[in-house]
């Protein structure tokens, strides 16, 4: 299951990540554009993602603790 | 450690962070253009990584010192809260690369530095999971941790600027030697370190109490036993 | 006398090397083969890569004749060796026996690859001299790498796992250091690093001696 979920974090990584090398030639596409402030909302989004990845980890923990009781 | 002052104070940094990153005026460079404002989060994981892992060595000498296993769950848990900031420095320091100067991995040395910190303390962990003593585990990783700790941090400060000096030219990236900090990016820049960190510590000891609590239930149930 | 337990210890180390030949042979084996099969892939490489190449070999001979100072011995014999001596000595005896033992294996290996990987090197005396220091080096940490790795009952796969990303920064500096006995290029910041790897190696034995004694406490 946490397997499943963290293969499937990486497949959309991957595919983002190809989608923007692919249109590499152009130098106007998407996280180009706007002096690349893009890239800025990537990181923050990328940030944002291991913080909540770090609360689902934490609420498996917790709830295992709980169940035990 | 339960205080709230220090979590609110987190969130106002951070939300002025995030506020202030996106709207306060920039130095206009070329190459990075709007991507400096990935100093005010990109930067500050690697300053999380290492001040967490430097809680990690004191509380492993904390633990060689008083023989308390406490201390090594807390030394544990900040490795661990450690590995996910140095994952996230490294993930979102390739993205920053890739669109400004073309490559995921460009042989950085900071970006060698911190793989091969990354792989130290990925060792830590097999070698945690490997021994299932608690007393012993708990001690050979503390020797482990501070062995690791006093070598790889004089590493990582060193040999950037050892290899650069060997190669002159090779080490200025374009753009990153021309900013330095101006008096308007310091006003983000050293609230956004202060507020990273402090959510670091917030996460690790959310994780510490969590593995405090598991590590109590465990020796209650040895204690029921006892009593019947 | 701390010295004399020292020399008494170091010498055991290394009468029991002399008496079972077959696992000193086996090293040298294992050095000699090592470095045949690099010849096999590589040929007689240019001088930048036989540098590498010569490093690589080196960490390989290490850990595996390293591995050797602790994981050998069986664990109740230490049990034995601290009723006698302190930890400290039993380390630095540890550390002299290896650092010997390595120090031969990169002599004889940096012999094979001068014979069949040809023969780069425009000052060999400093490359020597680099090669000792950078054995001591290795030997220090993998040393106590070792003692980490017997303590845990493992194997020596995890001494490679703990150890290689710690020696690799140091690699890099040896092979740094090297450069300047292959090519005659003016590299401005030779002694610095020098000094750098020669601090780090005193920062490994003094860490060692201090943590060490936490390793046997039982």
């Amino acid at each position: 299951m946490r397997k499943a979920s963290i293969l499937l974090l990486l497949l959309m990584l991957i595919t983002t990540l190809a989608q923007a090398q692919t249109s590499d030639a152009a130098m106007a596409d998407g996280l180009r554009a706007n002096g690349k402030i893009y890239v800025v909302v990537l990181v923050l989004a990328t940030i944002f993602a291991g913080i909540i990845a770090f609360l689902v980890y934490l609420d498996r923990k917790i709830k295992k603790l709980e169940n035990k009781k | 450690m339960r205080q709230m002052w220090w979590k609110v104070l987190c969130v106002l940094m951070l939300a002025y962070t995030v506020v202030g990153g996106f709207l306060m005026p920039v130095p206009r460079l070329n190459i990075v253009n709007e991507t400096i404002r990935n100093l005010y989060f990109h930067v500050p994981m690697w300053f999380a990584m290492i001040l967490l892992f430097t809680g990690s060595f004191i509380y492993s000498i904390k633990y060689l010192h008083s023989g308390d296993l406490v201390h090594d769950i807390y030394s544990a848990e900040f490795t661990k809260t450690g590995i996910l900031f140095s994952l996230l420095g490294m993930i979102t320091g390739m993205e920053w690369a890739k669109f400004t100067w073309g490559e995921f991995w460009s042989n950085d040395p900071k970006q060698l530095g911190t793989a091969m910190s990354m792989l130290i303390y990925f060792a830590y962990l097999v070698l945690r999971n490997g021994l299932k003593d608690e007393e012993k585990r708990a001690k050979i990783s503390a020797v482990y941790n501070i062995f690791a700790y006093a070598l790889m941090i004089p590493l990582i400060w060193v040999l950037p600027r050892m290899v650069d000096s060997l190669h002159p030219g090779n080490g200025g990236n374009p753009g990153f030697n021309s900013y330095d900090l101006d008096s308007d990016m310091r006003k983000v820049f050293y609230p956004a370190v202060i507020g990273w960190f402090l959510l670091g510590l917030w996460m690790a000891t959310l994780k510490i109490r969590v593995a405090l609590l598991q590590h109590k239930d465990d020796n209650s149930f040895q204690f029921d036993t006892e009593k019947q | 006398m701390p010295t004399n337990t020292l020399v008494s210890l170091v010498r055991k180390d290394l009468l029991i090397e002399w008496r079972q030949k077959h696992t000193l042979f086996g090293v040298l084996l294992y050095v000699g083969a090592t470095v045949f099969v690099v010849y096999m892939m590589s040929g007689q490489p240019e001088a930048k890569i036989w540098n590498a190449l010569f490093w690589l070999t080196q960490l390989f001979v290490a850990v595996n004749s390293v591995a050797k100072s602790f994981l050998q011995e069986h664990p109740n014999r230490f049990r034995y060796y601290f009723t006698l001596v302190k930890p400290t000595t039993f380390l630095l005896a540890k550390i002299i026996y290896s650092t010997t033992l390595l120090l031969a294996m990169s002599l004889v290996s940096l012999l094979l690859f001068n014979v069949l990987l040809g023969n780069p090197l425009e000052q060999i005396g400093l490359f020597v001299i680099i090669t000792c220091v950078g054995s001591i080096s290795l030997s220090v940490v993998f040393t106590f790498l070792s003692a980490i790795a017997a303590r845990a009952n493992q194997n020596a796969a995890l001494m490679a796992i703990l150890g290689f990303p710690l020696v690799t920064p140091v690699l890099m500096i040896l092979s740094n250091l090297a450069l300047k006995a292959i090519s005659p290029v003016y590299q401005p910041g030779w002694w610095s690093l020098a000094a750098v790897l020669l601090l780090l190696d005193a920062l490994v034995v003094v860490l060692g001696l201090i943590l060490f004694p936490f390793l046997w406490q039982e």
